[in-house]
């Protein structure tokens, strides 16, 4: 009865949000319904988000009353989240939606910061294609700005610093007199290569982004092509959400909400790390 | 010469009162929207009538001429399927003589009335870059009029926005050149 009731809230929220078009070509007809509801650019996603156009795509004049109107957002807003995996009158969605559209409500900007692409793609490595997961963000230079990468995800990288056991970590060490020995004892550090990093300072993080311009600069990482784009949004205060790429028929498609996970704002610290060391 | 005088009337009526005023207000937006959909839809008339099979060989090749005016000098098209991640890339004059040469009989090319203009961000060196994207549905036939390949496209087209001047009757008037720049070209689920 359930599942009843919010497919017909669905249809009835898109019915209301967007218009039916369609227009015959030939022998058939071309219904633009559902291309009109699939959020078709990411900025796209970010106007629907704030409602700064309105249900025909047509950007509002920041003097429209209703330009970011939070009534019309939370009319909107539903559409935004993958229903597949959301429904559409989830308990996340309404703490979401309820919580973006409060009076002190937040919204998406391009240049706001603090949102990041994930760019999957394949190299060849050693004659072999891998994956390798490109993390860019928005930079601003000159008169204007520019992406920009900020750190990047390649499983070989990650397999020559595995974090290893205290215990181990433990018996690789200069003692603090060696200064004293002319460091004679400093060929131990260099003597098993894959605990290197024990002899770094505890405060030492490998910086993944230098490892992969090396590799690339050696010829030895050459690029092959993009597979695919997703972003990672912590603008919005207290929220984390991923926004993908949904190529499928039906009125929601396109650029949509695929995780959405509430998160303080003390807890995104240690998170945006990894986007942004 | 209609069409020259209407591209000129719209890019008169976005010139800017104060030479030095870079920054877009929204009904000058609006105007350069409007310029760089033109250019859109000049674009897309452009590969319905190079597509068809009906078109001339020469009148063909001067509307590729045409076509990559429309484009920066380094524009390429990046055009991938359903089946594969693969993007094969093309300059424009190639991207168009592959369209003229494709192996069917007839061909019906036809746009969906909808067109997507996103904000206009600068770049560093100040050059305005939007992206409008449209879509597309693509049918091809052979010599018995059976269907034999239909997709349906979105087509990403970069439009790049800069501010120049040129003097008339001695006076110089500052005024939004629109130029496109790459295309991404992506199938989407069949429709």
């Amino acid at each position: 009865m359930r599942i009843i009731r919010n497919i017909f809230i669905l249809a009835l929220t898109i019915a209301i949000v967007w218009p039916v078009a369609g227009q015959t070509i030939g022998d058939f007809k071309m219904d633009e319904t559902e291309l009109y509801a699939m959020t078709k650019q990411m900025g796209q996603f970010m106007r629907r988000f704030n409602y700064e156009e309105d249900q025909f795509g047509e950007k509002l004049n920041p003097k429209d009353p209703r330009y970011r109107s939070n009534e019309m957002r939370r009319k909107s807003l539903p559409i935004l989240f993958d229903q597949q995996k959301y429904g559409t009158q989830t308990d996340l969605q309404r703490y979401f939606i309820e919580d973006v559209t409060k009076d002190d409500s937040t919204y998406m900007t391009f240049l706001g910061g603090r949102w990041y692409s994930e760019v999957s793609t394949t190299f060849r490595y050693n004659g072999k294609l891998v994956n390798v997961s490109l993390i860019l963000a928005v930079e601003k230079e000159g008169l204007g700005s520019k992406w920009v990468l900020t750190n990047v995800y390649f499983s070989e990288f990650n397999k020559l610093f595995p974090n290893g056991e205290m215990a181990e970590r433990e018996k690789h060490f200069l003692h603090p007199m060696s200064h004293e020995l002319d460091f004679m004892n400093i060929y131990k550090a260099f003597q098993n290569p894959e605990v290197i990093e024990y002899y770094a300072s505890k405060e030492f993080q490998p910086n993944y982004l230098t490892l992969f311009f090396y590799e690339i600069k050696q010829g030895k990482l050459v690029f092959q092509h993009v597979d695919s784009v997703k972003f990672h949004v912590f603008q919005i205060k207290d929220w984390y959400f991923e926004v993908s790429w949904f190529n499928r028929s039906g009125m929601n498609s396109g650029w949509l909400m695929s995780n959405v996970i509430y998160m303080p704002e003390k807890e995104k610290t240690n998170l945006i790390k990894f986007y942004q060391p | 010469m209609k069409k020259i005088i209407a591209t000129l009337v719209i890019a008169l009526c976005v010139v800017g009162s104060a030479m030095a005023q870079d920054e877009i207000d929204y009904a000058r937006k609006q105007a350069i929207d409007s310029l760089a959909l033109e250019k859109v839809r000049d674009l897309s008339k452009y590969i319905k009538i190079v597509g068809s099979k009906e078109t001339p060989f020469s009148e063909a090749n001067r509307v590729i001429d045409r076509a990559e005016e429309l484009f920066m000098s380094d524009a390429e098209i990046g055009v991938s399927s359903l089946g594969s991640n693969k993007i094969t890339y093309y300059r424009v004059r190639k991207y168009f003589e592959h369209l003229m040469r494709l192996n069917y009989d007839r061909v019906e090319i036809e746009w969906y009335n909808i067109e997507y203009v996103s904000d206009l961000q600068r770049q560093p060196d100040g050059t305005y870059v939007g992206v409008i994207t449209i879509f597309q549905t693509f049918r091809g036939y052979d010599k018995e009029g059976n269907l034999t390949y239909k997709d349906t496209t979105k087509k990403d087209i970069t439009v790049y926005v800069k501010r120049k001047e040129t003097q008339i009757g001695g006076r110089t008037i500052g005024f939004w050149d629109v130029l496109l720049g790459d295309m991404r070209v992506k199938e989407t689920t069949n429709r």
